[in-house]
């Protein structure tokens, strides 16, 4: 049946939709019932129970009416019986655009609600995203992906505003405890912890930068933030922009293996969290070499292990906690900021609902950002202002920055009269200040000879020069080196010497470094073989990860240098110091 | 037995469930045909966390009416899709034991059983059409094919009350109907959304693989305790 002529947007949506549609979303489109078991679990439907637009199942079928009349077979052929229907003008994709971006937070409470496992919140992003492609959104989502695109963070911080703001909260810190060292590192190399961080707090609350650099001080962290990419909030989440999404994520990533950290370390943001922790690696299509946690976590080791000692009477106000929807719906992070909390005050009551069940901020999905919204927004924020009050606390804490925005405006415009608060927060005001704290220096370990001695290392590249420099180093800290010039060359020797490690370089003539590496993967007898990507094209890395095999275990750029070498190689071999085996 | 009552409880139905299978492998073709996303990122930090155990919960999930709040808190609605289910199911194997296995209807018991299972399924299927009319959120997302699949359900329900003493030498006409009717659903289910049961395994398996990787699945439920209540 032909489909009527559509605005040039609209047949670009329609395009790109056939286009974005995976299985798990057309499972979602085409298995709905409407048995409206979904209806309840929205607060927006809850504090609006005239108004059935707000229905989940509803919402969602603005998304599959199209999916019908395009792709679904009955719907083509039948659109009346299943109300399918096309989108066709301007005007609907505007009104399309009020639903998804205005009536729902993606908060993924109805998703779970839903006996088919029909997941809402995923096309409703989907639905954003392709919304977002054909340049219809709220002001307020352009603006801000924008800035995330073009400044490096979402909140247009410019780059000498947040290292000024470093700079002072530097020096404040050193006054605080007396001490040169007690500094905030910024760009620190082979730093065990780089810490991420929302633009929120640089602009509006840089205290709890402070509270984190205190803890890590206190703690003897050897820690540094990145002087780019430091920005581990991603509005690709909200407007479900997948390639803003990708490239926030990869900027993010490669500090941290610039940087050589161990792990990234993001401070408290819902959707920071899931969007690096979590969406980041699908949204690029690979994973990453190192661990990313929250700070919550950070903290509570520091805690168990001794590192840091708190004393929970210094909390002593009645608090309750709001679980962000990202991390415990998306993520399920909820026990650890329980735990920790237990550890912090000494009035802990529970929120109910809670855990993944717990109603939205109601700020959640970008929403604090789309002010067209802000009526209906607070209007449905009464089931958050209850559940609140119900618990009797005077604080509330959160482990997400939009929640901490989301439930002050809910406490505001209901007069309820609580504070928000953070777990940083209340964990650097435990703190119990050592007299003399420890804090990380510079050891000149003894060099120790031959300490990659036993270790068989092939070295792969098409100059000469690079293959004697890469063998000379290797072979004066004792490996034993094997070298190929090209590609061919190099997967004989692997599979002949099955060397411990493989440095390839990716561009050489005839089987290109790309091609040896996944055969390499692909071949059970040499797949585990650990491969160090080398390259004077950072941008090939991408085809690298891209390719359906695990990814390397490291890579370098070009031009290489002694240090560098060998510190990657040592970490590639699980070499925990550099004089012996880990 | 006429033949043309043999005709309809045999060939019938089997050119019917020929049509109906036919049909759904080519969904289930068009379905594969889309690209299935993974999760790349690493496993939750809950070290319990699990694709496995996720995608397991899932699947138990229609069992499990503690899992959801909404099957929690409507547990009436919850018996209601048990009970309907359950003589949907029922009523499809009658369907094959009538001209296949007639012994198994003999016992009077067996009968009384089945004939109680559809009529009130049959109730079930009246209240959720007056739901649907007169909820208005229900109302709003309802299509013609989900007033009629309810319709030909309840009716096919209605129908099967009256076939299931099979007795043929009372008259055929219960009888007719209902193979007529069953063929009618067996052919109308793949183009309407009854077919969703198609579609459950594949929508649980992937939500409960993700929810599982990431530790959200087993939902971790702490009850609530006096210190609050909350409405909602």
């Amino acid at each position: 049946m032909a489909v009527s002529a559509r605005s040039h947007k609209a047949e670009k949506f329609v395009e790109r939709l056939r286009k974005k549609l995976n299985r798990q979303m057309v499972g979602s489109l085409a298995g709905c019932v409407h048995c409206g078991m979904c209806t309840n679990s929205c607060h927006y439907v809850l504090a609006n129970p005239d108004d059935p637009t707000y229905a989940p199942a509803y919402k969602a079928d603005q998304i599959r009416k199209i999916f019908k009349r395009n792709i679904d077979w009955t719907g083509r052929i039948f659109p009346w019986w299943v109300h399918a229907e096309d989108i066709r003008t301007d005007e609907d994709l505007a009104a399309l655009k009020d639903i998804v971006f205005g009536k729902c937070t993606n908060c993924r409470r109805c998703s779970l609600n839903c006996p088919m496992g029909v997941d809402f919140a995923t096309l409703n992003r989907m639905a954003r995203g392709l919304l977002v492609s054909v340049g219809v959104m709220p002001e307020g989502v352009a603006v801000v992906s924008k800035d995330q695109w073009e400044v490096g963070n979402q909140m247009g911080v410019l780059p000498q505003d947040y290292l000024e703001t470093l700079e002072w909260l530097s020096d404040e810190l050193e006054t605080e405890f007396k001490d040169t060292a007690a500094r905030i590192p910024i760009d620190k190399m082979d730093a065990n912890i780089v810490y991420a961080i929302n633009p929120r707090e640089i602009k509006y609350d840089p205290r709890t930068i402070t509270d984190a650099a205190r803890i890590f001080y206190i703690a003897g962290e050897n820690w540094t933030m990145p002087s780019e990419g430091w920005d581990m909030t991603n509005f690709g989440l909200f407007s479900g922009d997948d390639e803003l999404g990708g490239a926030v994520a990869q900027r993010v990533y490669e500090k941290v293996i610039e940087l050589r950290g161990e792990k990234l370390v993001l401070s408290e943001c819902g959707h920071g969290y899931r969007s690096t922790r979590c969406e980041g690696p699908n949204w690029l299509g690979y994973g990453v070499p190192f661990v990313i946690e929250s700070s919550v976590l950070t903290m509570l080791r520091y805690i168990k292990e001794g590192r840091i000692r708190v004393d929970k009477e210094k909390n002593r106000a009645t608090v309750t906690f709001h679980d962000s929807c990202n991390n415990a719906r998306s993520c399920g992070f909820y026990e650890e900021p329980r735990e920790l909390l237990n550890l912090l005050v000494t009035d802990f009551r529970e929120m109910y609902p809670n855990r993944a069940e717990n109603f939205c901020c109601t700020g959640g999905g970008g929403a604090m950002s789309m002010s067209e919204y802000t009526p209906q927004r607070l209007k449905s924020a009464i089931i958050k202002a209850d559940q609140l009050k119900a618990t009797g606390a005077k604080t509330v804490v959160t482990s997400c920055h939009n929640c901490v925005d989301g439930l002050t405006d809910v406490i505001r415009h209901y007069k309820l009269g609580m504070k928000v608060t953070q777990l940083v927060n209340l964990t650097a005001n435990a703190l119990v200040i050592p007299e003399r704290v420890v804090v990380p220096v510079e050891v000149q370990i003894p060099f120790v000879t031959m300490p990659l001695q036993g270790f068989k290392i092939l070295v792969v590249d098409d100059e000469p020069d690079i293959l004697t420099f890469l063998a000379a180093v290797l072979e004066d800290q004792g490996a034993t080196v094997i070298q190929a010039a090209d590609g061919e060359q190099a997967l004989a020797l692997t599979i002949q010497e099955k060397p411990d490690l493989v440095t390839l370089d990716l561009s050489m003539p005839g089987r290109n470094g790309g091609y040896v590496f996944e055969e390499i993967r692909n071949n059970p007898e040499i797949a585990s073989t650990k491969v160090c990507i080398i390259t004077g094209k950072p941008e090939l890395r991408r085809l690298i990860y891209e390719r359906p095999v695990t990814p390397p275990d490291g890579y370098l750029d070009k031009p290489i240098n002694e240090e560098s070498l060998l510190t990657n190689v040592r970490m590639i071999l699980e070499l925990k110091h550099p004089h012996g085996h880990a | 037995m006429s033949e043309t009552l043999r005709f309809v409880s045999d060939d019938l139905q089997l050119m019917a469930l020929g049509f109906m299978a036919l049909v759904y492998i080519l969904r289930i073709r068009w379905l594969l045909k889309f690209k299935a996303s993974g999760d790349r990122q690493a496993r939750s930090e809950n070290r319990s966390a699990s694709s496995f155990k996720g995608v397991v919960y899932s699947w138990a999930n229609v069992a499990m009416p503690w899992s959801m709040e909404s099957t929690r808190h409507m547990s009436f609605f919850y018996i209601q899709f048990v009970v309907f289910h359950v003589a949907v199911a029922a009523n499809i194997g009658m369907s094959f034991v009538i001209p296949y296995a007639p012994g198994l209807m003999k016992p009077v018991i067996v009968v009384r059983l089945l004939q109680i299972l559809f009529a009130a399924a049959c109730a079930i299927g009246c209240y959720r059409m007056y739901r649907r009319l007169s909820n208005p959120a229900m109302r709003l997302i309802s299509t013609p094919d989900d007033f009629f699949s309810l319709a030909l359900l309840t009716l096919w329900l209605f129908a099967s009350l009256f076939a299931a003493p099979n007795r043929p030498d009372l008259g055929e006409g219960p009888l007719m109907v209902y193979f007529i009717m069953t063929a009618f659903f067996l052919v109308y289910v793949p183009f309407s959304k009854i077919s969703h049961y198609l579609y459950y395994p594949f929508t649980r398996f992937y939500f409960g693989r993700t929810m599982g990787h990431r530790g959200i699945y087993p939902i971790k439920r702490v009850p609530q305790t006096k210190n609050a209540a909350v409405k909602g």
